[in-house]
């Protein structure tokens, strides 16, 4: 019995596991964007395995933590991954505010980490060089979601909301600054308060001013409360919102309050790329429906494998190295590399509008 | 929309969501007046309301029941029902075998309780936000441009209808001069043979039952409920319930009224984004003028 249990052992160890970690917001309000780029990073690291080429020798292992969308958790979570050292690379976190957090700690430890989702532009004009992230920032968002909202739905008076947090504050004061550069008159600008449900009073003074447009920096569950008190309130202004609202979630909870709601995304639309269809299948097959970041998260992720592959070591410096060097990588997004500070070179904001119930592509937020 | 319209407006957006804080507030109140207990668990019993009336739906939902608005009655009679057994149960095994013990002791054992419930609707339930069903089809009452939805004279009917109904039980019937009884002196009420214990266990089912129901109002209201809702909403039910006088019952109505009005007007009027930081000032210079509440009755030693 010893002997047959040091056998399997043996032949175990033969094959080293290199391990990729990810962390994100697994448990919470938000654990539905944290597990929908769980998933998309299992199924590169699945199919990488199936091919075996990436290190003879060695298998991928995905190592999942969950911040809880907190800082605290996130950096705690790092120091485990900068830790433990079959760890070469992280994908994640999810939110800004934990990117920024857990920065330094990879940074120290020379583990390289991608972000799919945390689109502050902040993060990495701080000099990081272990960052990297596959999606656009909100300094390219908030300003386009301003120039579609008065050149394309031809808004004159509007009111921002922000739920004060690092992602919704700053991608709101940049639609407002853009918004008065073109000519709109902003209404208002006032903060809510993530967690709270009762948003009925602020959405009175808001009716009370009568604009065209409300845009809200902030994410579906309060979104989706807004949009329907603003409905129950009889508000007919329009509502846009960044890609936190681009969630199918935001529906489930809005209902028909939905209806009409438009929303930016840092990426194209994916149904609609050919080099996607693949990866789309094969997605909602294993798991059913497919998340906004998904895409984001696979590209991170064959990102880190290709870069393994050509390191052909397990070494983190070798690999983080190699991630700058990607260069016009062939993902489900599209074409794409990272500039000097780590930002992709992908950088269309696309907008949809929810029409019966479903995210439709209305275009790129830009002509 | 005028300024006197949209103040209109404010007041019955306050309204609506004070009277939920009134109908907690009740619970906590009512505790408080018999055993001298923070029951910090109430906001967590508050929150299974909702869930057992969301769990009770999604049984109901389908077939003939389909959007029909009676299904709100087996929803009500699950909630309040679950609830007061819950609480019932609660003090049975949290609560009273703490009894003698300093009253801190029941203290955290109440927080604890708190803790397990929170964390057992997250396991059953789930961590996501749910989904809660809306009722009355976004029908609503519009007197000028100030608009009162069905949902709101819903939740003010049948939050007075409850509150009435509660007056009445404590001021009309035995059981409810027994309850006066022993939150006046307990030890005299056990010499004149009323059964306090028993006392107890029907303050409990009350109190958490009304919390259950605000619970399902709650639900309805803002269609989306998390396991942790219960907290800030009980947090600010007690705060109610001390601005009215801890143990009075008007008071944790008027309290509740109160706390969702000041609430309404400070997002309304001032800042949503610092409308905790003005209702709270407002409350702390209130309990500076009548420190044991507002509508606290005076007791005679």
């Amino acid at each position: 019995m010893l002997a047959t249990l040091a056998c399997a052992g043996a032949i175990c160890g033969q094959q080293r596991s290199v391990k990729i970690g990810f962390v994100g917001p697994l448990t919470g309000d938000q654990a539905s964007i944290g597990l929908d780029e769980l998933q998309a990073v299992h199924l590169a690291v699945d199919e990488a395995n199936r091919k075996g080429d990436v290190i003879p020798g060695c298998r991928l292992e995905v190592v999942a933590l969950d911040d809880q969308h907190t800082p605290a958790q996130a950096v705690a979570m790092a120091k485990r991954l900068a830790a433990d050292r079959a760890v070469i690379a992280v994908i994640g976190h999810v939110n800004s505010s934990c990117t920024l957090a857990a920065a330094p700690v990879y940074q120290r430890a020379r583990l390289v980490q991608i972000s799919p989702s945390s689109t502050n532009p902040e993060i990495s004009r701080k000099g990081f060089d272990t960052f990297f992230r596959t999606c656009a920032t909100d300094d390219i968002q908030g300003p386009q979601a301003a120039e579609f909202a008065i050149r394309k739905l031809g808004a004159r008076k509007v009111c921002v909301i922000d739920d004060k947090t690092t992602y919704g504050k700053e991608i709101a004061d940049r639609f407002e600054v853009r918004a008065k550069e073109l000519g709109a008159s902003v209404l208002l600008h006032e903060s809510i308060v993530q967690g709270e449900k009762d948003f009925s009073p602020l959405l009175t003074r808001i009716k009370a001013l009568g604009p065209d447009l409300i845009f809200f920096g902030g994410m579906y569950p309060e979104g989706a409360l807004l949009v329907r008190q603003a409905k129950g309130l009889g508000l007919k202004a329009k509502w846009l919102g960044p890609d936190g609202l681009y969630v199918p979630a935001f529906i489930d909870l809005a209902k028909d309050a939905a209806e009409g709601v438009c929303c930016t995304f840092v990426g194209a639309d994916v149904s609609g790329v050919d080099s996607a269809r693949e990866f789309l299948n094969a997605y909602t097959k294993k798991y059913g429906t497919i998340g906004p970041f998904a895409p984001h998260a696979y590209d991170a992720a064959r990102i880190v494998i290709d870069a393994v592959r050509r390191a052909g070591k397990v070494d983190r410096k070798a690999v983080l190295e190699e991630v700058r060097r990607t260069n016009d990588f062939p993902g489900v997004l599209g074409r794409m590399g990272f500039d000097g500070n780590g930002d992709t070179t992908l950088r269309l904001i696309s907008v949809f509008e929810v029409r019966n119930g479903r995210f439709r592509y209305l275009g790129p937020a830009r002509q | 929309m005028t300024p006197l319209e949209a103040f209109c407006q404010q007041v019955i957006n306050g309204l609506a969501i004070g009277m939920i804080y009134a109908l907690i507030a009740l619970g906590y109140t009512m505790v408080y007046g018999v055993i001298q207990l923070i029951n910090f668990a109430h906001g967590e019993v508050f929150m299974m309301g909702a869930f057992l009336g969301l769990t009770v739906f999604g049984a109901f939902a389908g077939g003939a029941w389909q959007g029909n608005s009676l299904v709100l009655a087996p929803m009500f009679i699950a909630g309040m029902a679950g609830c007061g057994a819950l609480g019932v149960a609660m003090e049975r095994v949290a609560y009273r075998p703490l009894r003698a013990s300093p009253r801190l002791a029941v203290l955290i054992t109440a927080i604890g309780a708190s803790f397990i419930l929170q964390n057992l609707m997250m396991f059953v339930w789930g961590p996501c936000d749910r989904s809660f069903p809306g009722f009355f089809s976004g029908a609503g009452l519009d007197l000028g441009v100030v608009r009162v939805t069905a949902m709101q004279g819903f939740i003010i009917a049948s939050s007075v209808a409850m509150m009435v109904g509660l007056q009445v039980f404590v001021t009309r019937t035995m059981t409810g001069k027994a309850l006066r009884a022993a939150s006046e002196d307990m030890v005299a009420a056990r010499l004149m043979g009323i059964n306090v214990d028993r006392v107890i266990s029907i303050c409990f089912f009350i109190g958490s039952g009304l919390g259950g129901a605000g619970g399902i109002l709650y639900g309805m209201y803002y269609n989306t409920i998390t396991f942790h809702d219960g907290y800030l909403a009980g947090i600010k039910a007690f705060t109610a319930a001390v601005l009215g006088g801890i143990g009075s019952l008007p008071g944790a109505m008027v309290g509740g009224i109160v706390l969702g009005m000041g609430e309404g007007m400070a997002a309304g009027y001032l800042s949503s984004e610092w409308k905790n930081v003005f209702t709270f000032a407002v409350l702390l210079v209130l309990l500076l003028c009548w420190p044991s509440g507002v509508l606290r009755k005076a007791r005679h030693e």
